[in-house]
């Protein structure tokens, strides 16, 4: 039976007449990298804030490793590392005197905790340099610094890799794959970078306007994602005729593209291609295109407006 | 105590590694120096009619500050009112920067109690003002010695020391409520604003006759050799302090904190 590191039940936030966040109901399980997707304003950080004890709900409960999130509690903050929205630290104090500084808020941290992060986060050159005068990515890293120094069981991270040049998007993605795998921390990352919670997340959380529109596994984002065979020959007019009297539902797309969206053709593009042979129309292109994640994800909001 | 200890650690490094500490100590300094002058100026008619408007001011000021013990209540006078400006602006600076450096969400989910954090940033701004406070009173010692003013006695001097020290306590103690309203402005704007405006207040009700009873008119009425503060002053400074403490402890642990 799996923990549940992270439990809501109809957690909801309102603004006065805004309804920021309303019956949202989700589990997170022990180990598993969970990703929250939504656009600007969906409710991603209003709950991450919630989960957090930042902010009260005006509905729904939240526990958090097993305890129930109760507004300036000490509890279960001490296994919780989280990084939430623009990573800020206190511009004057080096690098290494804020990670000292998080590290004395969480009592119980070894000293040499901090060397050790400053070293896994690749900031050692950086150590003694004043926080107010890193580049946004490396006080990105130091924002994730901060939230790993302690060895949490749980991590809040809100887009982690913002910021980020692409070798240390890769970096931070195997670092979090690491974290789960060899640690077993279980990550709940909110993003808009769909690519890669494709790539890091097991399961994936899409809300918008407040809600929770659907929550699924990454295989299962997969399936649902549209795919279509795009064919292109010299007489598209003919080949269309040919491929609609085999009894494929066909449309042309401008440039003398053919779409076809059946699974038999999809699955079987060969079977199409030898059809329109022996008809003396070879197909001069035939490509199986998968629909984006952007596209996916603006197709399921788009469908909710 | 050890949670307090380290947090107390947290607060002195992050003051000590800005510049407030420096441009207030600078800041005030410019309390005596300027005491100190007008003074001078008071006292030395050649110089007087030379400098016209000041000269004026010096008058106004000064002029019956030409002895020790009256030097040295001008200068309580100085600290229970420019000391209050200091004293907010410290007490502004160290729990507003939370919010305007976007740092308050990095001590909220944390396993050390509210109470403890806030106990500590307490700490390091009375202990500031207090620091603030000797530098004043240190540097007006030397200042009155340099200008030669008649009357002191070792004990005219400690009394007149102690009494300035003292307004200076009282300060810090009714300064306090101004945490809540850095944490409420998230920031320094609204501390700054209401600090004008209590000035002005307490002013009005001085002379209104109820400055004894008006926690921030306290503490420049113990400036006053002549006037002598009632228990009952002493009662609304202590509670003044502590309910601007429990305010903001109450406010920093239910309110939403959502930026």
């Amino acid at each position: 039976m799996s923990t549940y590191l992270i439990e809501t039940q109809n957690l909801g936030k309102r603004y006065g007449d805004v309804q920021a966040v309303e019956n949202l109901s989700l589990r997170v399980a022990e180990g598993e990298i969970y990703a929250f997707l939504g656009l600007n304003g969906a409710g991603k950080t209003t709950t991450i804030r919630m989960l957090l004890g930042m902010i009260r709900p005006t509905s729904g409960t939240a526990t958090v490793l097993q305890t129930r999130v109760r507004l300036g509690s000490r509890q279960p903050w001490d296994r919780v590392g989280y990084l939430v929205e623009i990573p800020h630290a206190y511009p004057e104090l080096s690098v290494y005197e804020n990670l000292e500084a998080a590290r004395r808020l969480h009592p119980g941290t070894p000293p040499a905790a901090v060397s050790q992060i400053i070293e896994r986060l690749g900031l050692a050159a950086y150590a003694g340099r004043r926080a107010g005068n890193l580049s946004q990515g490396n006080a990105q890293r130091l924002g994730l610094a901060r939230a790993l120094l302690h060895n949490p069981r749980l991590v809040f991270l809100d887009e982690p890799a913002n910021g980020l040049d692409p070798a240390g998007i890769v970096e931070i993605r195997q670092l979090l794959l690491e974290l789960t795998h060899q640690q077993g921390v279980t990550v709940f990352m909110s993003s808009h970078i769909l690519a890669e919670v494709a790539r890091l997340a097991g399961r994936v959380g899409i809300i918008h306007q407040g809600r929770l529109l659907q929550e699924l596994d990454v295989d299962e984002l997969e399936r649902r994602r549209l795919r279509r065979l795009l064919v292109r020959a010299r007489d598209p007019e003919a080949a269309r005729r040919v491929l609609a009297s085999a009894g494929f539902a066909v449309e042309s797309l401008p440039d003398g593209l053919l779409q076809l969206n059946q699974p038999a053709c999809i699955e079987h593009p060969d079977d199409i291609a030898s059809l329109l042979v022996r008809a003396e129309i070879p197909p001069t292109q035939l490509l199986v295109e998968e629909e984006e994640l952007e596209q996916y994800f603006l197709r399921l909001v788009g469908d909710v407006k | 105590m050890n949670t307090f200890l380290d947090m107390l650690w947290v607060e002195m490094r992050k003051t000590l590694r800005s510049r407030m500490p420096l441009f207030t100590v600078l800041g005030s300094m410019l309390m005596p120096f300027g005491v100190a002058f007008l003074v001078f100026v008071s006292r030395n008619p050649d110089i007087s009619h030379k400098l016209g408007l000041v000269s004026a001011k010096a008058t106004l000021m000064a002029d019956a500050a030409t002895t020790w013990p009256a030097y040295l209540t001008l200068i309580g006078e100085m600290i229970g009112a420019g000391g209050f400006f200091f004293f907010c602006l410290i007490l502004s600076w160290i729990f507003g920067r939370e919010f305007s450096d976007g740092t308050l969400k990095d001590m909220l989910a944390v396993p050390v109690p509210r109470s403890r954090i806030l106990l500590a940033k307490f700490a390091v701004s009375a202990a500031w003002s207090v620091g603030l406070s000797l530098v004043v009173v240190a540097l007006s010692l030397l200042m009155g010695a340099l200008i030669g003013l008649p009357g002191g006695s070792t004990a005219v001097i400690l009394q007149g020391c102690l009494r300035a020290l003292a307004v200076a306590g009282l300060t810090i103690v009714v300064v306090m409520p101004f945490a809540l309203f850095a944490s409420i402005g998230r920031g320094y704007l609204l501390p700054v604003g209401v600090a004008v405006l209590v000035l002005i207040m307490a002013n009005v009700v001085q002379v209104a006759g109820w400055g004894e009873y008006f926690p921030w008119a306290i503490p420049v009425f113990l400036s006053q050799p002549k006037l002598t503060l009632t228990a009952a002053s002493y009662w609304v400074v202590f509670f003044t302090g502590l309910a601007g403490i429990a305010a903001t402890y109450l406010w920093w642990k239910f309110s939403d904190q959502s930026r």
